[in-house]
């Protein structure tokens, strides 16, 4: 555990400091761009003019240069046309750049700050919510497929009948609509119901998050198939042999209680799956780290697809945009914290895990 | 007709060749539909954008293959060397690509490829396409080598490395042929499969967003156009906002699949093929149970 703190730790020290090298080389950068090359004309840029297109105080500020500088007269005239082309540009782009242009202060870094925490705030709730769902989906899809199984050895009619396949279609079609769902990119899903739905919300946020862009249903059938691989394991026949509760049914007293699945801690004492859970559990915290960054791969969607306004993410669309790369630069640390925070609690919780089967 | 039986039957019982039936037979009966119902330009778009889309996608895949397999290459032959330097230092880089969001890395690798198109530097349309596939495979190949890795750690646990070495078969040999190759080439396969369809739902993301976000910075024409940057398109985007319409006019739906068929399309030409990648995916490991 040491070790991996200690590389989580020489990440994060090296990335910041290259991306602290790159703001501090932009900074540079755009510093240097507002000056010229000619030495001479940086000299002269804070002469007062105070309006470069009035022909008069051109003439006034020309004469002004030739009584300061005298027999360069020539020489002085170019300095001149040039140094009021360069004004002008300067003012030109000031202008252009008076709505958009942001430098990296504390006023904006408090900012970033507050939509930060929001964009922390809701990515823990998600994460949260996708821990449980998934192994809930995950189990209920397990037990579901065990009681078939059951069924049809118990049962010598392997026909259908034409009442049960009618009956079968409903749910189909609820699955269909739920795959669409589930399936879709979170940008597809709010579009479809932006017109009579307010889809700029921070809850409107994490519930696309959970659902959408393939994240629930990936890993919870990457849980499930864990618990398929467990089932098949020795230890299972050894927990059956000593007697251990396996009916796959929830409303029988030797089955699985319903609440028992709902439940946030999920414990089915004195029943086989307890077992079989709790080894899938401890493999599927190895996938996390992975189930992190796709989950922030989402959020930041869903934020910059959506536009939603004053949200972390899209704040760093709009900078990239007016190509302020400082702040950007900024927003980019904060969401590699974030994940490198997600990577040493990931591997925080399988280092627990694993001393509890050691001992 | 016994035999068409078992074709059926073979056909129900590998789920992932009944996917790509489904899938194909999906593409061409929309594509049926819309000769029919979409105007000619629009049809044109969607039919660029599709090709475009899994064109990427599948550079992605065999950029992602090649990538991988170096690295891990890479990493099995430094991992032996008496300095662990070089090892250390690889694995380290490794871990910070897989810190960055795959969507921030890829967003900021088109930016950049979108500027170098203004510049010129893409002499032709196609040159680009391997640039985006470069560009994205750097951000998903993490995936794959940690596949190959994992396949590499559990035979060399087993007594067929070692009595290979004794035989004196070359190390590379065994990781190259005996182990990537002969023993886990359906485990990488059905990866790309998946690692196929991240790339189309991160290909079509990236350029919803860039579509939307940084329209004035970077545009159809230094981009190839992909689904994602035509659902961003204003008359998808309404035609898609008008599935809202649907829960006050149920009787609206009818117009859905007549009047706003170019967003819809896109839409669930992403959607559904997402879908079956996911279930060839499932299916093909299902069916040689990896």
């Amino acid at each position: 555990m040491k070790n991996k703190l200690l590389e989580h730790l020489y990440g994060i020290v090296f990335v910041t400091s290259i991306l602290i090298a790159v703001l501090l080389l932009f900074n540079s950068n755009r510093k240097n761009e507002t000056s010229s090359r000619n030495v001479e004309l940086n000299a002269l840029l804070d002469m007062p003019i105070s309006n470069i297109n009035d022909a008069f105080q051109q003439a006034l500020a020309e004469d002004a240069m030739n009584i300061f500088y005298p027999g360069k007269k020539q020489h002085n005239d170019s300095l001149f046309s040039e140094l009021i082309q360069l004004k002008k540009a300067r003012y030109t782009t000031k202008l252009q750049r008076a709505h958009v242009a942001q430098s990296l202060s504390f006023e904006k870094l408090v900012s970033l700050s507050g939509m930060y925490l929001n964009f922390i705030f809701a990515y823990i709730i998600v994460m949260l919510l996708t821990y449980y769902g998934v192994q809930t989906l995950a189990l209920w899809r397990f037990i579901r497929h065990r009681n078939t199984i059951d069924q049809i050895s118990s049962s010598h009619n392997s026909g259908r009948s034409v009442k049960s396949i009618l009956a079968a279609i409903p749910v189909k079609l609820f699955k269909i609509i739920a795959y669409g769902v589930l399936f879709s990119p979170a940008y597809v899903l709010a579009y479809s119901i932006r017109t009579e739905f307010n889809t700029d919300s921070t809850f409107f946020m994490i519930l696309l998050g959970v659902l959408s862009n393939g994240l629930l249903i990936t890993y919870s059938n990457k849980f499930y198939t864990f618990l398929k691989i467990e089932y098949h394991r020795g230890y299972v026949e050894s927990a059956l042999v000593k007697n251990l509760a396996c009916s796959w049914k929830t409303d029988v007293p030797s089955g699985i209680p319903l609440g028992a699945l709902l439940h946030p801690r999920k414990r089915f004492k004195g029943h086989v799956l307890d077992h079989i859970y709790r080894n899938a559990h401890m493999q599927y915290i190895a996938t996390i780290k992975e189930q992190a960054s796709f989950l922030i791969t989402g959020l930041i969607i869903i934020e910059m697809a959506l536009n939603i306004h004053g949200h972390l993410t899209y704040e760093m669309l709009r900078q990239i945009l007016y190509k302020n790369y400082d702040i950007v630069i900024v927003i980019i640390l904060g969401i590699f914290y974030a994940v490198k925070a997600t990577d040493i609690v990931t591997d925080y919780l399988m280092h627990r895990e694993r001393l509890k089967y050691e001992n | 007709m016994k035999t068409d039986t078992n074709f059926f039957s073979r056909l129900y019982n590998s789920k992932d060749q009944l996917w790509t039936l489904i899938w194909i037979t999906g593409i061409l009966s929309l594509g049926i539909w819309d000769m029919v119902f979409l105007n000619k330009p629009a049809f044109n778009k969607v039919i660029t954008g599709f090709f475009n889309t899994f064109t990427i996608a599948f550079i992605v895949a065999v950029f992602t293959l090649f990538l991988g397999w170096m690295i891990t290459i890479a990493l099995n032959f430094t991992e032996r060397m008496k300095n662990r330097v070089p090892f250390l230092m690889l694995m380290f880089f490794l871990n910070i690509i897989r810190s960055v969001p795959q969507i921030v890395g890829v967003l900021i690798a088109y930016v950049i490829i979108a500027q170098a198109a203004t510049r010129g530097t893409f002499k032709s349309g196609f040159t680009i396409f391997p640039a985006m596939g470069i560009a994205m495979s750097l951000f998903i190949v993490i995936e794959l080598v940690d596949l190959m890795r994992e396949r590499i750690d559990h035979f060399k646990k087993l007594d067929f490395y070692n009595a290979m070495r004794v035989c004196g078969i070359s190390e590379s040999r065994i990781i190259n042929f005996h182990i990537l190759w002969k023993n886990s080439r359906l485990h990488i396969f059905n990866k790309l499969i998946s690692i196929f369809g991240s790339a189309v739902f991160l290909q079509c993301s990236v350029d919803f967003i860039i579509s939307v976000g940084l329209s004035s910075d970077v545009n159809s024409v230094m981009l190839p156009s992909t689904l994602g940057s035509l659902l961003a398109k204003i008359d998808s985007k309404q035609d898609i906002l008008a599935i809202g319409s649907i829960f006050t006019n149920p009787s609206y739906i009818t117009n859905l699949f007549t009047l706003h068929l170019q967003g819809i399309t896109v839409a669930f030409l992403i959607v559904f093929s997402l879908y079956c990648v996911y279930a060839i995916s499932n299916g093909f490991a299902e069916r040689h149970r990896l």
